[in-house]
């Protein structure tokens, strides 16, 4: 190994004093500060995270292309316009990801609480910006902020995975107790998931709950603290599947997801389940070929969306799915890997919130167009269109890659 | 364990956890749904794209034996609907309100077809013609209406002679399937096999990329080749019409002719019949009439009813006793036994005892026939004579003839709803069943299996098939069945066949046979009437007599087999009217004076069509007919002529003196028959009403009274089918008191001796009674 190259970090952590370098001030004998540097060199990055990136990247882009041609042409009359909106957002994103690993990860403690309480704005504004469709029940995601429409909820995901790094790196000591290391997590959580649930997105509410379980868990809070919670909200949950007039297409998803080939009449989501199954069956060992895919010529929905992977499944077939897999498998590898050897606490549960977002779509995403799991709106990170998606994936992507720069990892 | 290890720790528990189970997961699901049930699942996944629109078939054409077309299918349209596409457009009440112009429906209905609006398909309208079509196609482009409205091929079904050989062709339904008759028979051969235009559909209503497309063109039906000939077909139906008109008949009539040779059906006639075009329509004028009548409830049944009625086929559905025209078939078997030949004496007292000290079954000449020949005996129609054949024969003979003769069995033809025959089998054949049997009394045959019994007398005793299609052939025009002709087997030797032909030629001629009717002149016409009681319905109608009603009127089947020429037999022709009403027609129930006429009609009218070569006998020659040419628009001199060489003369009506005074009307008309001596008036510009005459009632005179009377009258006389009698006029083509312009043909015929040859039981109520019940028939 050889981290002594790194000179604005004099000491690579490798001892568990140097590791909890920010329990230093609360001991108050303040070793060393931390300087405000706008970029950080320091070592570079780490190559497999990039290369499968990159990798993974490109193989969403052909994918896309192939997958939004006919619905392209049917909606804009031109096969090529979702995928050439969707190239223009992933050179942003690549900009915005090489500019993050330059810039000193450790900033992020300062804007922490700042994105939490824009993120906490932005959620709210959506209701009230949208308050008719709120009002009639109607699912409301979306804003519309000086002409870019984007997920507010996308942004909270990454105030909360910011936030809860923050405060667990703040709390070296106290992480397993009730007062410190599960009520404020659960305030900053709750507030943020209580605004998504509201919109009815219930993906977004399902992937902000696991990312503060793990990020808790590996920060130390007791499991048991969860207990009550979690009965809590099972009952909560079954009670307001069967009987929310709001909630009550839940059920009717499960029923679909229990037997997803028989289902007769039913919505457009238990529609869309039967049709991603026939999709990705229709790939069978060896796939029909890329840009061969029948289904998507509309009679798949959300090919270019949510069911991509449907696509993919059906063009590559079993063999090309399961190299996809291993490269995604890599990708949360390398990503967890790099979080794990970043120099300091902070940097570690920023890098596993990052990289456990993406997983957590990955899987859940996957879960959903194999029915694995009950039908939810969750895009395929680096392959379901949609800009603003793409640039906080790569901008996260670049961040974690900025851990990696102070990360003991042997690159060579 | 340090701080940090443990976050590592739990960090690489939390990812193991996530990457194992997750992906594990999604792969278990992978292997199920791509490996295990990929096959499947694609073919259905495919099956949904792949929008297969039917493409149908043009059903096969039947043509007759000369080539005209019988029933045709021409290409028409059905409309179909896309509500998804006319709700997402927004264009669902501007193509309900067009369309319901166009197509002549309401529009409320078309926008309530088209209101299920996740529906890709909703069929408006079939068979639309394509003038409509157009108007349609018309319509969209206007209002710029791009999908939501399509336009698929179908076909329709047309009968270019309507009602002719309607019982025959039976007709088409829905969905191309024949329901009656040919088109039902042979429905798998017309139909053809349906193409397919598959093409991958997407759910918005676009056609997917081309290269998913296929087309699988629709194999057209075979076409039929008929026995039948159309001109034949009219004239015998015609004949039949004449006849249920003439002689009041209630219940419809047969008249089937058929090669005798091969089996070939010509002509195969039923009244009543029905319109193939419009097969749910009742034909018969007056029996809607009746219908519409009826009291509301009774009004459905009613209807059922009479399109059964209209659409059976009584020539091979129905069964009737055939009567004395069965005598010539146990004539045959005498013949053939031995038991008698033409010489062979009998003495007829007027009644007959058949067996022991059962009581007589009586002739239908009370008085007896005497001492009389073979020969003569099957010419009088003596019924004690056949009765006598009949107990000779015994039952297992008479059994084994008739079953040879096919009259046990159904005949085949290539028609749907043959019935089958009720008899008695050797067995049961008691000595009263054979001696009724004899008279063709008390058994039900089909017309179809008794003029194929005909056939078998004469054709030298060989039972052919009968049928109806000769070939079919593919829309290229290549043969692919041809019909075998092949005779099933032979019943009696050529030599009884030609003995009873002699006796049965001698039938037609007057003065000696019963069956005088049927001749035609300039041909040696074997022929043998029958008039058959419908005994079951008369003890039916008896047993439900309430007190003080009238006794029920026995009705008759009048019926007249024949065929001709005898020395060469060509073909057989059997004729039958059901219930022929007496009482309202002049007292004609019997088959000579009832169908006899039709039959000499058909035969005259058919024979030399057929190319059957007439001779005629010096008598004949004198009475024959000549036909009309056409003189109308010539000059008088030009007329002059032409009628002088057609051997005519001629009389002018208006400007007699000018011959360059165009011929402005002729009587007879162009075409008609008019005497080989007759004349023609030819009437000048604005003299057509100049010369009107009233005919004259010369029925009861003599041939010479009524040309005289007929000639001070203006009008001319001819002779139907030049048959000359000694006895009286008894009808004349053209009621007495009408109005015509002279020179006007009047036909007339003679009544002869009306035989109803019956048998009759010595109670002496006309064959009122049964020797044995109807329940102990078998079949």
């Amino acid at each position: 190994m050889n981290y002594s190259k790194d000179r604005s970090l004099k000491k690579v952590p490798k001892s568990e004093a140097e590791f909890d370098e920010q329990e230093i001030s609360k001991d108050g004998k303040r070793k060393k500060k931390i300087r405000f540097k706008a970029f950080s060199r320091g070592l570079g990055i780490d190559m497999p995270l990039l290369f499968l990136t990159l990798i993974i990247l490109s193989i969403g882009l052909v994918t896309l292309f192939s997958a939004s041609y006919a619905k392209s042409y049917y909606d804009y009359g031109d096969s090529l316009q979702i995928i050439l909106s969707q190239v223009r957002f992933a050179a942003i994103g690549l900009t915005v990801m090489l500019l993050l690993t330059f810039f000193d990860y450790h900033q992020y403690h300062h804007l922490a609480i700042i994105i939490y309480i824009i993120s906490v704005i932005l959620l709210l504004l959506v209701p009230i910006m949208s308050y008719e469709a709120f009002m009639d029940g109607e699912p409301v995601r979306w804003l519309t902020i000086f002409g870019i429409q984007f997920q507010p909820s996308e942004i909270a995901k990454f105030a909360l995975i910011l936030m809860f790094a923050h405060m667990i790196s703040k709390r070296p000591t106290t992480m397993h107790t009730f007062r410190h290391g599960f009520l404020p997590f659960m305030i900053v959580f709750g507030l943020l998931a209580g605004l998504v649930i509201i919109e009815k997105h219930v993906s977004a509410t399902a992937i902000l709950s696991f990312i503060a379980i793990l990020m808790m868990f590996i920060g130390g809070t007791r499991m048991r603290f969860f207990i009550p919670f979690i009965i809590l909200v099972a009952v909560v949950l079954a009670f307001i599947l069967l009987f929310s007039d709001r909630f009550g297409y839940a059920l009717e998803r499960i029923v679909a997801w229990l037997d997803p080939l028989n289902v007769q009449g039913g919505d457009t989501n238990t529609h869309q389940i039967k049709q991603s199954i026939y999709t990705l069956a229709s790939g069978q060992l060896l796939g029909v070929g890329l840009g061969q895919s029948r289904q998507k010529y509309g009679w798949l929905p959300e090919s270019q969306n949510d069911f991509i992977f449907a696509i993919f499944c059906e063009e590559m077939g079993f063999i090309g799915v399961i190299i996809l897999i291993i490269l995604f498998a890599l990708l949360i590898w390398r990503g967890v890997y790099v979080a794990i050897h970043a120099k300091d606490k902070f940097g570690m549960m920023l890098g596993l919130g990052i990289i456990f977002q993406i997983g957590i779509q990955i899987i859940l995403n996957l879960g959903v167009v194999t029915s694995t799991i009950p039908v939810t709106g969750i895009s395929l990170p680096f392959f379901s269109s949609g800009g603003t998606s793409m640039t906080m994936l790569l901008a996260e992507m670049g961040i974690l890659l900025q851990i990696s720069r102070g990360s003991n990892i042997n690159k060579a | 364990m340090t701080p940090q290890k443990t976050m590592w720790r739990k960090a690489l528990v939390a990812t193991a956890i996530l990457l194992f189970v997750g992906f594990g997961a999604i792969i278990i699901n992978l292997v199920r749904w791509q490996l295990v049930r990929g096959e499947e699942l694609k073919s259905v996944a495919l099956e949904q794209s792949l929008q297969s629109t039917q493409l149908t078939a043009m059903r096969g054409t039947i043509y007759d034996a000369t080539g005209k077309v019988l029933a045709q299918s021409a290409s028409v349209w059905t409309v179909i609907l896309e509500p998804y596409s006319l709700h997402k457009d927004g264009t669902r009440a501007t193509v309900a309100k067009g369309l319901a112009e166009i197509l002549d429906m309401e529009e409320d209905y078309i926008y309530e077809r088209a209101s299920n609006k996740d529906s890709y398909y909703a069929v408006l309208k079939r068979r639309v013609e394509s003038s409509v079509r157009d108007e349609i196609d018309a319509f969209m482009k206007d209002n710029k209406i791009q999908r939501g409205v399509y336009m698929i091929d179908d076909f329709k079904r047309y009968y270019p002679y309507g009602s002719v050989a309607s019982t025959i062709l039976g007709f088409t339904g829905d969905e191309n399937t024949g329901l009656y008759g040919l088109e039902a028979q042979y429905d798998n051969e017309l139909r053809g096999t349906a193409g397919r235009l598959i093409n991958s559909k997407n759910p918005i209503g676009g056609d997917m990329p081309f290269q998913y497309e296929q087309f699988i063109d629709a194999q057209h039906g075979y076409n039929l080749i008929l026995t039948i000939d159309e001109t034949v077909q009219s004239v015998t139906e015609k004949a039949l019409e004449r006849g249920i008109e003439r002689y009041r008949v209630e219940n419809g009539a047969v008249g089937i002719l058929v090669d005798v040779k091969t089996g070939a059906i010509i002509a195969m006639a039923c009244k009543d019949d029905f319109d193939p075009n419009a097969p749910f329509d009742i034909y018969d004028e007056e029996e809607q009439a009746r219908i519409d009548a009826l009291p509301e409830a009774e009004q459905d049944e009613a209807y059922t009813a009479a399109l059964n009625n209209q659409w059976r086929n009584k020539a091979i559905s129905d069964v009737y006793y055939p009567g004395s025209v069965f005598k010539m078939v146990t004539g045959s078997m005498g013949l053939e036994e031995g038991i008698v030949n033409e010489n062979t004496p009998f003495n007829c007292t007027g009644a007959y005892i058949y067996y022991k000290d059962e009581d007589p079954i009586h002739c239908w000449l009370r008085t007896g026939h005497g001492t009389q020949t073979f020969a003569q005996g099957l010419l009088n129609s003596c019924n004690p004579y056949f009765m006598y054949i009949g107990q000779q024969l015994g039952a297992q003979r008479f059994f084994k003839y008739f079953e040879g003769f096919g009259f046990a069995e159904r005949t085949g033809i290539d028609l749907p709803d043959e019935s089958a025959s009720i008899y008695y089998d050797a067995e049961s054949l008691g000595p009263a069943d054979i001696a009724t049997h004899s008279m063709g009394q008390n058994f039900g045959i089909t017309p179809i299996q008794m003029i194929t019994g005909i056939c078998a007398v004469a054709n030298g005793g060989y039972l052919i098939q009968p049928h109806i299609v000769n070939r079919i052939v593919d829309s290229d025009g290549n043969i692919v069945k041809t019909t075998d002709t092949s005779f099933k087997r032979q019943v009696i030797s050529e030599d009884t066949s030609q003995r009873i032909s002699n006796i049965l030629q001698m039938n037609t001629e007057i003065g000696v046979g019963t069956a005088t009717k049927g001749y035609v002149a300039g041909y040696r016409i074997c022929g043998k009437t029958g008039t058959s009681e419908k005994v079951d319905k008369y003890n039916n109608e008896l047993a439900v007599l309430a007190e003080g009603e009238d006794k029920p009127v026995m009705q008759y089947i009048a019926s007249y087999g024949g065929y001709a020429p005898a020395e060469d037999p060509q073909y057989a022709l059997l004729v039958f009217f059901d219930e022929p009403q007496k009482e309202e027609n002049g007292g004609l129930n019997g088959g000579d004076a009832v169908a006899g006429p039709i039959f000499a009609d058909i035969m005259a009218e058919v024979l030399p069509y057929l190319g059957v070569k007439s001779q005629y006998s010096e008598e004949e020659y004198e009475n024959l007919d000549a036909t009309t040419p056409s003189v109308m628009g010539m000059m008088i001199k030009d007329a002059k002529i032409v009628l002088e060489e057609a051997g005519l003369y001629y009389e002018i009506v208006g400007v007699t003196d000018n011959d360059n005074e165009v011929v402005a009307f002729q009587v007879p008309s162009v075409g008609d028959f008019i005497p080989n001596d007759g004349k023609v008036v030819l009437y000048t510009q604005g003299a057509e009403n100049d010369a009107m005459g009233v005919v004259p009632d010369i029925r009861g005179y003599s041939v010479e009274e009524a040309r005289n009377v007929l000639e001070e009258a203006g009008f001319q006389l001819r002779l139907q089918h030049g048959r000359v009698s000694e006895s009286a006029i008894a009808n004349q083509d053209i009621e007495p008191g009408t109005i015509e312009r002279r020179g006007t043909v009047i036909t007339i015929s003679f009544a002869d001796n009306t035989i109803t040859e019956t048998f009759q039981f010595s109670d002496g109520s006309e064959g009122s009674e049964s020797p044995e019940g109807d329940d102990s028939l078998d079949e």
